[in-house]
Protein backbone atom coordinates (compact mmCIF):
# COMPACT_ATOMS: atom_id res chain seq x y z
CA UNK A 1 0.00 0.00 0.00
CA UNK A 2 0.91 3.37 -0.75
CA UNK A 3 1.88 5.62 2.38
CA UNK A 4 1.35 8.41 0.49
CA UNK A 5 -2.63 8.11 -0.32
CA UNK A 6 -5.10 8.10 1.65
CA UNK A 7 -7.70 4.49 1.52
CA UNK A 8 -10.78 4.76 0.76
CA UNK A 9 -13.22 5.37 3.97
CA UNK A 10 -10.34 5.43 6.24
CA UNK A 11 -10.75 8.12 8.85
CA UNK A 12 -7.96 10.96 8.94
CA UNK A 13 -7.33 11.09 12.79
CA UNK A 14 -6.09 14.71 14.21
CA UNK A 15 -2.44 14.48 16.44
CA UNK A 16 -4.18 14.71 19.59
CA UNK A 17 -6.73 11.83 18.58
CA UNK A 18 -4.21 9.83 17.66
CA UNK A 19 -2.30 10.32 20.80
CA UNK A 20 -5.88 9.12 22.69
CA UNK A 21 -5.46 6.14 20.14
CA UNK A 22 -2.22 5.34 21.19
CA UNK A 23 -2.59 6.04 24.89
CA UNK A 24 -5.65 3.79 24.91
CA UNK A 25 -3.66 0.79 23.32
CA UNK A 26 -0.85 1.29 25.06
CA UNK A 27 -2.87 1.44 28.75
CA UNK A 28 -4.52 -1.56 27.80
CA UNK A 29 -1.57 -3.67 27.19
CA UNK A 30 1.10 -1.81 29.33
CA UNK A 31 -1.16 1.08 31.09
CA UNK A 32 -1.70 1.71 34.68
CA UNK A 33 -3.49 -1.73 34.93
CA UNK A 34 -1.03 -4.25 33.62
CA UNK A 35 2.18 -2.86 35.28
CA UNK A 36 5.74 -5.23 34.24
CA UNK A 37 8.86 -5.54 35.65
CA UNK A 38 11.83 -3.41 33.27
CA UNK A 39 15.21 -4.47 33.75
CA UNK A 40 17.89 -1.82 32.73
CA UNK A 41 20.97 0.10 33.28
CA UNK A 42 20.66 3.79 35.02
CA UNK A 43 22.40 5.94 32.16
CA UNK A 44 20.50 9.23 33.83
CA UNK A 45 19.63 10.15 36.62
CA UNK A 46 17.68 13.27 38.30
CA UNK A 47 16.06 14.02 41.14
CA UNK A 48 13.84 17.28 41.80
CA UNK A 49 11.10 16.06 44.07
CA UNK A 50 10.29 13.68 41.67
CA UNK A 51 12.92 11.13 40.52
CA UNK A 52 14.00 11.18 36.46
CA UNK A 53 15.78 8.13 35.65
CA UNK A 54 16.81 6.98 32.20
CA UNK A 55 17.29 3.37 31.63
CA UNK A 56 18.81 0.97 28.94
CA UNK A 57 20.53 -2.38 28.02
CA UNK A 58 22.69 -3.80 30.63
CA UNK A 59 26.27 -3.39 29.32
CA UNK A 60 25.07 -1.54 26.21
CA UNK A 61 27.18 1.46 24.88
CA UNK A 62 26.95 4.90 25.48
CA UNK A 63 28.37 4.87 21.83
CA UNK A 64 25.76 3.24 20.08
CA UNK A 65 23.19 6.22 19.23
CA UNK A 66 20.16 3.34 18.31
CA UNK A 67 20.43 1.85 21.60
CA UNK A 68 16.58 2.24 23.29
CA UNK A 69 16.44 4.35 26.71
CA UNK A 70 13.32 4.27 28.60
CA UNK A 71 12.69 7.63 30.28
CA UNK A 72 11.05 6.26 33.66
CA UNK A 73 10.29 8.47 36.11
CA UNK A 74 9.16 8.21 39.78
CA UNK A 75 6.28 10.52 41.28
CA UNK A 76 7.38 11.88 44.56
CA UNK A 77 4.33 9.87 45.94
CA UNK A 78 5.68 6.80 45.50
CA UNK A 79 9.54 8.40 45.44
CA UNK A 80 9.52 9.73 48.87
CA UNK A 81 8.67 5.51 50.33
CA UNK A 82 11.13 4.12 48.07
CA UNK A 83 13.82 6.51 48.36
CA UNK A 84 14.08 5.67 52.05
CA UNK A 85 14.27 1.93 51.23
CA UNK A 86 16.83 2.00 48.99
CA UNK A 87 18.45 4.20 51.96
CA UNK A 88 17.85 2.18 54.64
CA UNK A 89 19.84 -0.40 52.23
CA UNK A 90 22.54 1.67 51.83
CA UNK A 91 21.32 1.71 47.86
CA UNK A 92 22.22 5.05 46.13
CA UNK A 93 20.95 5.02 42.25
CA UNK A 94 24.13 5.73 40.06
CA UNK A 95 24.88 5.25 36.91
CA UNK A 96 25.83 1.79 35.93
CA UNK A 97 23.62 0.46 38.64
CA UNK A 98 21.44 -1.90 37.36
CA UNK A 99 17.93 -2.31 38.79
CA UNK A 100 14.20 -4.04 38.01
CA UNK A 101 11.79 -1.38 38.14
CA UNK A 102 8.38 -2.01 38.34
CA UNK A 103 5.60 0.24 36.73
CA UNK A 104 3.94 1.07 34.05
CA UNK A 105 4.01 2.84 30.47
CA UNK A 106 2.72 6.39 30.05
CA UNK A 107 2.29 8.33 26.78
CA UNK A 108 3.41 12.71 27.34
CA UNK A 109 1.81 14.01 24.07
CA UNK A 110 3.31 17.51 24.48
CA UNK A 111 6.58 16.16 24.06
CA UNK A 112 5.56 13.32 22.10
CA UNK A 113 7.08 10.90 24.32
CA UNK A 114 6.62 7.26 25.57
CA UNK A 115 7.81 7.66 29.49
CA UNK A 116 7.27 4.86 32.09
CA UNK A 117 6.07 5.38 35.58
CA UNK A 118 8.00 3.26 38.53
CA UNK A 119 5.73 2.49 41.39
CA UNK A 120 8.56 0.30 43.10
CA UNK A 121 12.57 -0.88 42.53
CA UNK A 122 13.41 -3.99 43.18
CA UNK A 123 16.66 -3.83 45.28
CA UNK A 124 17.58 -7.33 45.27
CA UNK A 125 20.25 -6.92 42.37
CA UNK A 126 21.09 -3.79 44.05
CA UNK A 127 22.08 -5.48 47.41
CA UNK A 128 24.06 -8.44 45.82
CA UNK A 129 26.31 -5.82 44.00
CA UNK A 130 26.47 -4.00 47.15
CA UNK A 131 27.56 -6.90 48.76
CA UNK A 132 30.03 -7.95 45.97
CA UNK A 133 32.04 -4.88 46.31
CA UNK A 134 32.12 -4.81 49.92
CA UNK A 135 33.52 -8.56 49.31
CA UNK A 136 36.29 -7.09 46.87
CA UNK A 137 37.21 -4.23 49.26
CA UNK A 138 37.85 -6.24 51.73
CA UNK A 139 39.68 -8.90 49.69
CA UNK A 140 41.79 -5.98 48.67
CA UNK A 141 42.23 -4.54 51.99
CA UNK A 142 43.34 -7.95 53.12
CA UNK A 143 45.90 -8.92 50.01
CA UNK A 144 47.48 -5.61 51.30
CA UNK A 145 47.73 -6.98 54.61
CA UNK A 146 46.23 -3.74 55.84
CA UNK A 147 43.36 -5.91 57.45
CA UNK A 148 45.99 -6.64 60.17
CA UNK A 149 47.81 -3.13 60.31
CA UNK A 150 46.42 -1.36 62.17
CA UNK A 151 46.15 -4.04 64.78
CA UNK A 152 50.01 -3.78 65.22
CA UNK A 153 49.69 -0.38 66.51
CA UNK A 154 51.19 -0.79 70.28
CA UNK A 155 48.19 0.53 72.67
CA UNK A 156 48.54 2.74 75.71
CA UNK A 157 47.76 0.20 78.27
CA UNK A 158 46.17 3.79 80.12
CA UNK A 159 44.29 5.05 76.90
CA UNK A 160 42.98 7.89 78.92
CA UNK A 161 43.60 10.84 75.81
CA UNK A 162 41.36 9.73 73.49
CA UNK A 163 40.72 11.14 69.89
CA UNK A 164 36.94 10.77 68.88
CA UNK A 165 35.65 11.15 65.53
CA UNK A 166 31.81 11.63 65.84
CA UNK A 167 28.85 13.83 65.48
CA UNK A 168 28.14 15.53 68.71
CA UNK A 169 24.55 15.46 70.62
CA UNK A 170 24.12 11.85 68.36
CA UNK A 171 22.96 9.00 70.37
CA UNK A 172 26.12 7.15 70.11
CA UNK A 173 28.48 10.19 70.81
CA UNK A 174 26.56 10.46 73.84
CA UNK A 175 26.11 6.70 75.02
CA UNK A 176 29.74 6.51 74.23
CA UNK A 177 31.25 9.93 76.54
CA UNK A 178 28.36 9.09 78.88
CA UNK A 179 30.29 5.98 79.37
CA UNK A 180 33.94 7.57 79.98
CA UNK A 181 32.55 10.79 81.65
CA UNK A 182 30.67 8.26 84.36
CA UNK A 183 33.74 5.88 84.79
CA UNK A 184 35.56 8.54 87.10
CA UNK A 185 38.85 8.19 85.12
CA UNK A 186 40.60 11.07 83.79
CA UNK A 187 39.73 10.61 80.44
CA UNK A 188 40.47 13.81 78.11
CA UNK A 189 38.29 13.14 74.74
CA UNK A 190 39.37 15.55 71.63
CA UNK A 191 36.69 15.75 69.45
CA UNK A 192 37.16 15.81 65.37
CA UNK A 193 33.54 16.56 64.39
CA UNK A 194 32.37 14.45 61.60
CA UNK A 195 28.98 13.70 60.27
CA UNK A 196 28.20 9.97 60.15
CA UNK A 197 26.68 9.29 57.27
CA UNK A 198 25.68 10.55 53.77
CA UNK A 199 27.92 11.30 50.79
CA UNK A 200 29.91 13.64 52.50
CA UNK A 201 30.83 11.54 55.76
CA UNK A 202 34.08 9.82 54.36
CA UNK A 203 36.32 12.32 53.55
CA UNK A 204 35.37 13.84 57.06
CA UNK A 205 36.02 10.45 58.47
CA UNK A 206 39.22 10.19 56.54
CA UNK A 207 40.37 14.02 57.59
CA UNK A 208 39.28 13.42 61.17
CA UNK A 209 41.34 10.38 61.77
CA UNK A 210 44.30 12.06 60.18
CA UNK A 211 44.35 15.07 62.15
CA UNK A 212 43.78 12.79 65.71
CA UNK A 213 46.92 10.64 63.99
CA UNK A 214 49.00 13.55 64.10
CA UNK A 215 47.65 15.00 67.51
CA UNK A 216 49.38 12.12 69.60
CA UNK A 217 46.55 10.63 71.30
CA UNK A 218 46.62 7.48 73.25
CA UNK A 219 43.59 5.65 70.84
CA UNK A 220 41.35 7.32 68.15
CA UNK A 221 37.32 6.02 68.40
CA UNK A 222 35.26 6.30 65.42
CA UNK A 223 31.81 6.52 66.94
CA UNK A 224 28.23 6.18 65.60
CA UNK A 225 25.19 5.02 66.91
CA UNK A 226 22.70 2.70 65.22
CA UNK A 227 20.97 3.53 61.58
CA UNK A 228 20.33 1.49 58.64
CA UNK A 229 22.36 0.35 56.40
CA UNK A 230 22.37 3.01 53.95
CA UNK A 231 23.35 5.52 57.43
CA UNK A 232 26.25 3.56 58.25
CA UNK A 233 27.81 2.51 54.87
CA UNK A 234 29.77 5.67 55.05
CA UNK A 235 32.06 2.92 57.28
CA UNK A 236 32.35 0.42 54.21
CA UNK A 237 33.47 3.42 52.01
CA UNK A 238 37.56 2.42 50.89
CA UNK A 239 39.01 5.63 52.30
CA UNK A 240 38.06 5.65 55.52
CA UNK A 241 39.39 1.58 55.71
CA UNK A 242 43.01 3.17 54.34
CA UNK A 243 42.98 5.99 56.82
CA UNK A 244 41.92 3.30 59.49
CA UNK A 245 45.07 1.30 58.15
CA UNK A 246 47.27 3.84 57.42
CA UNK A 247 46.90 5.61 61.31
CA UNK A 248 50.10 4.61 63.29
CA UNK A 249 47.22 5.07 66.53
CA UNK A 250 45.44 2.63 67.59
CA UNK A 251 41.93 3.11 66.34
CA UNK A 252 38.71 1.56 68.24
CA UNK A 253 35.39 1.52 66.01
CA UNK A 254 31.90 1.29 68.07
CA UNK A 255 29.95 1.75 65.48
CA UNK A 256 25.80 0.78 65.06
CA UNK A 257 23.86 -1.84 66.75
CA UNK A 258 24.98 -5.49 67.44
CA UNK A 259 25.18 -7.36 64.36
CA UNK A 260 26.26 -4.45 62.29
CA UNK A 261 29.46 -5.06 61.14
CA UNK A 262 31.53 -2.32 58.44
CA UNK A 263 34.70 -2.70 56.85
CA UNK A 264 35.98 0.25 59.20
CA UNK A 265 35.65 -2.73 61.97
CA UNK A 266 37.52 -5.10 59.81
CA UNK A 267 40.43 -2.99 59.59
CA UNK A 268 39.97 -1.08 62.91
CA UNK A 269 42.59 -1.82 65.92
CA UNK A 270 39.64 -3.17 67.92
CA UNK A 271 35.80 -3.17 67.39
CA UNK A 272 32.83 -2.80 69.86
CA UNK A 273 29.88 -3.96 68.77
CA UNK A 274 28.21 -0.33 69.97
CA UNK A 275 29.62 3.01 71.14
CA UNK A 276 28.24 2.17 74.75
CA UNK A 277 30.52 -1.36 74.80
CA UNK A 278 32.95 0.74 73.42
CA UNK A 279 33.13 3.12 76.07
CA UNK A 280 32.94 0.35 78.70
CA UNK A 281 35.90 -1.32 77.11
CA UNK A 282 38.09 2.10 77.41
CA UNK A 283 36.74 2.04 81.03
CA UNK A 284 37.94 -1.11 81.41
CA UNK A 285 41.03 -0.89 79.97
CA UNK A 286 41.76 1.49 82.78
CA UNK A 287 40.34 -0.21 85.15
CA UNK A 288 42.47 -3.26 84.64
CA UNK A 289 45.72 -1.36 84.64
CA UNK A 290 44.42 0.92 87.69
CA UNK A 291 43.75 -2.92 89.34
CA UNK A 292 47.14 -3.94 88.66
CA UNK A 293 49.32 -0.91 88.87
CA UNK A 294 47.65 1.22 91.58
CA UNK A 295 45.03 -0.51 93.65
CA UNK A 296 46.90 -3.73 94.11
CA UNK A 297 50.20 -2.37 95.12
CA UNK A 298 48.60 0.08 97.55
CA UNK A 299 46.98 -2.52 98.52
CA UNK A 300 50.39 -4.93 98.73
CA UNK A 301 51.52 -1.13 100.77
CA UNK A 302 49.16 -1.43 103.44
CA UNK A 303 49.23 -4.57 104.96
CA UNK A 304 53.53 -4.35 104.50
CA UNK A 305 53.28 -0.94 105.94
CA UNK A 306 50.87 -3.07 108.78
CA UNK A 307 52.96 -6.11 109.08
CA UNK A 308 56.37 -3.54 109.25
CA UNK A 309 54.68 -1.59 112.53
CA UNK A 310 53.89 -4.55 114.61
CA UNK A 311 56.99 -6.01 113.77
CA UNK A 312 58.87 -3.18 115.05
CA UNK A 313 56.39 -3.10 117.91
CA UNK A 314 56.67 -6.32 118.70
CA UNK A 315 60.60 -6.04 118.55
CA UNK A 316 60.92 -3.07 120.42
CA UNK A 317 58.12 -4.52 123.42
CA UNK A 318 60.23 -7.99 123.12
CA UNK A 319 63.70 -6.08 124.07
CA UNK A 320 61.82 -4.25 126.56
CA UNK A 321 60.63 -7.37 128.04
CA UNK A 322 63.87 -9.36 127.68
CA UNK A 323 66.32 -6.23 129.34
CA UNK A 324 63.85 -5.97 131.81
CA UNK A 325 64.33 -9.72 132.85
CA UNK A 326 68.31 -10.03 132.10
CA UNK A 327 68.90 -7.58 134.44
CA UNK A 328 67.02 -9.31 136.98
CA UNK A 329 68.07 -11.91 136.28
CA UNK A 330 71.95 -10.69 136.22
CA UNK A 331 71.28 -8.66 140.10
CA UNK A 332 69.78 -11.83 141.20
CA UNK A 333 72.55 -13.19 139.90
CA UNK A 334 75.17 -10.92 141.81
CA UNK A 335 73.09 -11.31 145.08
CA UNK A 336 73.01 -15.12 145.26
CA UNK A 337 76.85 -14.65 144.65
CA UNK A 338 77.03 -12.31 147.41
CA UNK A 339 75.17 -14.09 149.73
CA UNK A 340 77.42 -17.34 148.79
CA UNK A 341 80.34 -15.64 149.30
CA UNK A 342 79.04 -14.67 152.43
CA UNK A 343 78.41 -18.12 153.42
CA UNK A 344 81.48 -19.04 153.09
CA UNK A 345 83.70 -16.45 154.60
CA UNK A 346 81.37 -16.85 157.75
CA UNK A 347 81.79 -20.54 157.48
CA UNK A 348 85.91 -20.09 156.66
CA UNK A 349 85.55 -17.02 159.72
CA UNK A 350 84.21 -19.44 161.88
CA UNK A 351 86.87 -21.98 160.94
CA UNK A 352 89.84 -19.46 161.65
CA UNK A 353 88.58 -18.71 164.68
CA UNK A 354 88.36 -22.12 165.87
CA UNK A 355 91.74 -22.94 164.86
CA UNK A 356 92.97 -20.11 165.93
CA UNK A 357 91.75 -20.71 169.67
CA UNK A 358 93.30 -24.35 169.46
CA UNK A 359 96.09 -22.41 168.13
CA UNK A 360 96.15 -20.07 171.15
CA UNK A 361 95.18 -23.54 173.60
CA UNK A 362 98.37 -25.12 172.90
CA UNK A 363 100.30 -22.30 172.81
CA UNK A 364 99.35 -21.35 176.35
CA UNK A 365 99.68 -25.03 177.04
CA UNK A 366 103.21 -24.33 175.87
CA UNK A 367 103.74 -21.47 177.72
CA UNK A 368 103.10 -22.81 180.74
CA UNK A 369 104.78 -25.30 180.18
CA UNK A 370 107.88 -22.91 179.85
CA UNK A 371 107.25 -20.36 182.79
CA UNK A 372 109.86 -19.46 185.15
CA UNK A 373 108.25 -19.36 187.96
CA UNK A 374 107.10 -23.07 187.68
CA UNK A 375 110.84 -23.87 187.01
CA UNK A 376 112.11 -21.84 190.37
CA UNK A 377 109.39 -23.93 192.41
CA UNK A 378 110.91 -27.13 191.21
CA UNK A 379 114.43 -26.32 192.22
CA UNK A 380 115.70 -24.32 189.67
CA UNK A 381 117.38 -21.29 189.67
CA UNK A 382 118.53 -18.00 187.15
CA UNK A 383 122.08 -16.49 187.95
CA UNK A 384 122.23 -13.35 186.46
CA UNK A 385 125.60 -11.16 186.57
CA UNK A 386 125.93 -8.20 187.54
CA UNK A 387 124.83 -6.59 184.27
CA UNK A 388 121.98 -8.50 184.37
CA UNK A 389 123.08 -10.98 182.34
CA UNK A 390 121.80 -14.44 182.43
CA UNK A 391 124.39 -16.98 183.25
CA UNK A 392 124.20 -19.42 180.96
CA UNK A 393 127.81 -21.02 181.04
CA UNK A 394 130.78 -21.05 183.19
CA UNK A 395 132.60 -18.97 181.08
CA UNK A 396 130.26 -16.23 181.89
CA UNK A 397 131.97 -16.01 184.93
CA UNK A 398 135.37 -15.53 187.12
CA UNK A 399 135.99 -16.92 190.40
CA UNK A 400 135.77 -14.34 192.32
CA UNK A 401 132.42 -12.40 190.47
CA UNK A 402 129.83 -11.38 192.18
CA UNK A 403 125.97 -13.04 190.98
CA UNK A 404 122.67 -12.68 191.50
CA UNK A 405 120.67 -15.63 192.32
CA UNK A 406 117.22 -16.17 191.98
CA UNK A 407 114.56 -18.63 193.43
CA UNK A 408 111.11 -19.42 193.85
CA UNK A 409 110.30 -17.22 196.45
CA UNK A 410 113.20 -14.75 196.54
CA UNK A 411 116.77 -13.93 195.75
CA UNK A 412 119.97 -13.79 197.20
CA UNK A 413 123.67 -12.68 196.43
CA UNK A 414 126.29 -15.43 195.76
CA UNK A 415 130.44 -15.05 194.85
CA UNK A 416 131.96 -17.35 192.48
CA UNK A 417 134.81 -18.94 193.98
CA UNK A 418 135.55 -22.12 192.21
CA UNK A 419 134.80 -22.78 187.96
CA UNK A 420 134.44 -26.87 187.25
CA UNK A 421 133.02 -28.08 183.91
CA UNK A 422 130.98 -30.46 183.03
CA UNK A 423 132.68 -33.59 181.60
CA UNK A 424 131.43 -34.19 178.03
CA UNK B 1 75.36 9.76 126.28
CA UNK B 2 75.80 9.59 122.94
CA UNK B 3 72.78 9.77 120.31
CA UNK B 4 70.94 6.91 119.16
CA UNK B 5 71.65 5.91 115.22
CA UNK B 6 68.72 5.01 112.92
CA UNK B 7 66.23 2.13 113.56
CA UNK B 8 68.72 -0.74 112.44
CA UNK B 9 72.00 0.68 113.94
CA UNK B 10 70.19 1.33 117.12
CA UNK B 11 68.21 -2.32 116.85
CA UNK B 12 72.18 -3.44 116.69
CA UNK B 13 73.33 -1.58 119.46
CA UNK B 14 70.25 -2.79 121.10
CA UNK B 15 70.77 -6.41 120.64
CA UNK B 16 74.19 -6.61 121.23
CA UNK B 17 73.68 -5.13 124.65
CA UNK B 18 71.09 -8.02 125.56
CA UNK B 19 73.54 -10.19 123.79
CA UNK B 20 75.63 -9.57 126.35
CA UNK B 21 73.60 -9.87 129.12
CA UNK B 22 72.71 -13.06 128.20
CA UNK B 23 76.17 -14.60 127.90
CA UNK B 24 77.00 -13.08 131.22
CA UNK B 25 79.65 -10.57 130.16
CA UNK B 26 78.20 -7.78 132.31
CA UNK B 27 79.39 -6.63 135.11
CA UNK B 28 77.37 -4.98 138.07
CA UNK B 29 79.41 -1.84 137.43
CA UNK B 30 78.56 -2.09 134.15
CA UNK B 31 75.10 -2.91 134.26
CA UNK B 32 73.15 0.21 135.48
CA UNK B 33 75.08 1.87 132.22
CA UNK B 34 73.74 -0.61 129.79
CA UNK B 35 70.64 -0.53 131.53
CA UNK B 36 70.40 3.05 131.16
CA UNK B 37 71.72 3.30 127.32
CA UNK B 38 68.92 -0.22 126.40
CA UNK B 39 66.17 1.82 127.78
CA UNK B 40 67.15 5.20 125.97
CA UNK B 41 67.55 3.45 123.00
CA UNK B 42 63.93 1.63 123.55
CA UNK B 43 62.27 4.47 124.34
CA UNK B 44 63.80 6.37 121.26
CA UNK B 45 62.74 3.72 118.72
CA UNK B 46 59.34 3.65 120.55
CA UNK B 47 58.96 7.45 120.09
CA UNK B 48 60.03 7.08 116.64
CA UNK B 49 57.61 3.83 115.98
CA UNK B 50 54.94 5.87 117.79
CA UNK B 51 55.25 8.90 115.04
CA UNK B 52 55.77 6.78 112.45
CA UNK B 53 52.04 5.15 113.29
CA UNK B 54 50.68 8.53 113.15
CA UNK B 55 51.70 9.55 110.43
CA UNK B 56 50.70 6.17 108.56
CA UNK B 57 46.97 6.98 109.89
CA UNK B 58 46.72 10.35 108.88
CA UNK B 59 47.86 8.40 105.21
CA UNK B 60 46.23 4.86 105.44
CA UNK B 61 42.55 6.75 104.57
CA UNK B 62 43.75 7.80 101.36
CA UNK B 63 45.51 4.49 100.34
CA UNK B 64 42.29 2.78 101.91
CA UNK B 65 40.19 4.96 99.44
CA UNK B 66 42.86 4.01 96.51
CA UNK B 67 41.98 0.38 97.65
CA UNK B 68 38.20 0.64 98.02
CA UNK B 69 37.15 2.64 94.58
Amino acid sequence: MDSDSKPEGEQILEVGEFYQLLTAQLEAAYGRRFPRWIRGEVAKVYEKTHLYVDLVDAGSSANDSKRPVLNAHCWATQWNALKRRLASEGITLKPGAVVNVFGYVDLYAPQGRIGFTVTDIDVSGLLGDVARRRAELIARLQAEGLLEANKRRPLSPVPLRVGLVASPQTEGYNDFTGQLLHSGYGFEILLVTTTVQGDGAPAQIVSAIEALDAAGVDVICVVRGGGSKGDLACFDDERVARSIAAAQTPVFTGIGHTGDESVADLVAHTRAITPTKLGEELAGMVAQWRERNVRVPAQRLMNATEALLDEATEYVGERRRTMIFAVRDRLRSEQRHLVSVRERLAIQGRFVLESSARMLASSRQLLAAYDPHRRLTQGWSIVTTGDGTVVRSISDVQPGDLVHVRVSDGSFKSSVTEKNGVPS
Amino acid sequence: MSTVGEWSEAAGELNAIVASFDEGEVSVDDLFAKLERATTIIETLEARLDATKAKVEELAPRLARVVEE
